[in-house]
């Protein structure tokens, strides 16, 4: 096979997995603003997509990191090829789209590392894996990150409402925490661009360093950063959107001073790795904030077996893509026939997987029909008012 | 190899930040509360979680934030005083929100 057609189809495949990063992750961003109502659906896909296209252009520091980090490349290491990075982008892209079926807001960069690194045990050998990187990079950041995250918001939360608390039945201002929650997700939806499209970016860069086409150690060129950006950018507006419910309902019912205490501990985890080096998930760090705010409020519950779903669906993630991955790999050994079978089979199962998804298909208009159900349901308001045996108690 | 420290000066920097940003913004609200502009800010679109604040519920709360205004007991200065102390509060956080898209722009820096 000409090695210039494959360069171009890992090109084509990076930039697929860069749409399905972006459909995948708009929900770490706007599912909270969505869900109290600070931003209208539509708006809110289409903030989030702008400021992850001028995100992508901002900083190409974490392409770097990826471009020469998990597998090890160059002079010294064993050569990765371009079809083992073609076989990884398909076990990456593969599992976006099930995850996205089933609204589980799984990581992207795992499904990508996995992927890649599945094809690397299965075309060139586990020893070309770095797996003390892979621990210290991904798996043990993708531990701590959710964690730390959540206590951070459950903080943030317990502030925001310590501080905005008054006496009951007096009005309270937290409405206004909708404002911030504009800039605050908005916040969020940047440091993506400038942490996620650069994932891909890092991808095709590798490729074209593989190929030869580029210097070795060079950074991202120009077209390839407009390319990503701008996929990344309709994948985002194209929106998640059962992965956007979950987020936004399946996980806790969540109010604006909460909302803006995850978004803000959100923003603060990623752009503070991002400057110190990490990759870390941002929908793991999303995810984990959600849940810290959802216990930070009094009275509010926090959907466990939801919680656990989505963990569960974290440990998937790397194995899954990984031997997704391997298969692919392994047919795209067998020559340009196995390079052709991977891109058919690929091809079948997303359009398959697009047609199931029309089966029960959740976008910004049927999102309506749910809210619709949910005025009717009363919700016991809170702070709730003082019982005549409270007020005694204080009189006392 | 397992950078622990950097683990710790993530979470640290990330707890302090958001910490702030958080309770000046509340600050803010709670100036602007006391002063007696309470901001009555309704959703954008009634989506499922939000049922707590129904059309009704959204009248309810302008109504009593009008009789909160008119019942307030302090003087008009201290009011006045209130009020720009909230909004020093707001510039103060985005302040800190600006010096964050600083921080993850290398070209503005380097």
């Amino acid at each position: 096979m000409d090695f210039t057609l494959i360069v171009a189809l890992v090109i084509a495949l990076a930039l697929i997995f860069d749409f399905t990063n972006g459909f995948h992750d708009t929900a770490n961003a706007m599912a909270t603003p969505i869900a109290t109502g600070a931003m209208k659906p539509k708006v809110a896909v289409g903030v989030a997509a702008v400021l992850n296209l001028v995100g992508a252009f901002l900083s190409t520091e974490v392409a770097k990191t990826v471009s020469g980090g998990i597998i090890k490349e160059g002079d010294g290491g064993i050569q990765i090829s371009p079809e083992m990075i073609f076989a990884g982008l398909i076990g990456a892209i593969v599992w976006n789209l099930i995850t996205w079926l089933r609204g589980l807001p799984s990581s992207s960069s795992h499904a990508l590392f996995g992927g890649l690194i599945g094809a690397t045990i299965i075309g060139v050998g586990a020893q070309a894996v770095a797996f003390d990187v892979v621990l210290a990079k991904v798996i043990l950041p993708a531990l701590i990150a959710p964690i730390t995250v959540g206590i951070v918001a459950y903080l943030a939360t317990r502030l925001a409402y310590a501080i905005t608390r008054r006496d009951a039945g007096k009005p309270d201002g937290r409405g206004g925490f909708r404002y911030a929650q504009i800039f605050s997700s908005s916040l969020v939806a940047l440091s993506h661009g400038t942490n996620d499209a650069q994932k891909t970016m890092g991808v095709i860069t590798l490729t074209l360093i593989a190929g030869g086409y580029q210097a070795v150690g060079s950074g991202p060129q120009f077209w390839v950063v407009a390319c990503c950006a701008l996929a990344i950018a309709i994948g985002t507006y194209t929106g998640g959107w059962r992965i956007i419910l979950t987020m936004g309902r399946g996980l806790t019912e969540i109010k604006p001073a909460q909302g803006f205490a995850a978004e803000t501990s959100t923003a603060a985890t990623i752009l503070a790795s991002s400057h110190l080096g990490f990759a870390l998930s941002t929908t793991q760090v999303a995810s984990g904030s959600v849940i810290g705010s959802g216990l930070g409020r009094r009275g509010s519950t926090v959907r466990w077996g939801m919680a656990g779903q989505i963990a569960l669906g974290w440990l998937l993630t790397l194995p899954a893509s990984a031997i997704m991955g391997a298969f692919a790999a392994g047919l795209a050994l067998l020559g340009p026939i196995g390079i052709l079978l991977d891109v058919v089979i690929g091809t079948v199962v997303v359009y398959v997987l697009f047609q199931w998804s029309k089966r029960d298909s959740v976008s910004h208009d049927n999102l309506h029909d749910i809210d619709d159900a949910g005025h009717v349901v009363k919700i016991k308001k809170t702070p709730r008012k003082p019982s005549r045996k409270d007020r005694a108690k204080v009189a006392l | 190899m397992i950078d622990w420290s950097a683990f710790l000066v993530v979470a640290a920097a990330a707890l302090v930040s958001s910490a702030v940003v958080v309770s000046l913004y509340s600050l803010g609200l709670r100036l602007l509360t006391t002063a007696g502009r309470i901001p009555t800010v309704e959703p954008a679109e009634f989506t499922g979680a939000i049922t707590v604040l129904s059309p009704a519920r959204a009248a309810k709360d302008a109504k009593r934030a009008r009789k909160a205004r008119k019942a307030n007991p302090l003087t008009h200065t201290q009011k006045r005083v209130a009020q720009n102390a909230g909004y020093l509060c707001f510039a103060l956080c985005g302040l800190i929100v600006l010096y964050g898209v600083y921080l993850i722009v290398p070209a503005l820096h380097q």
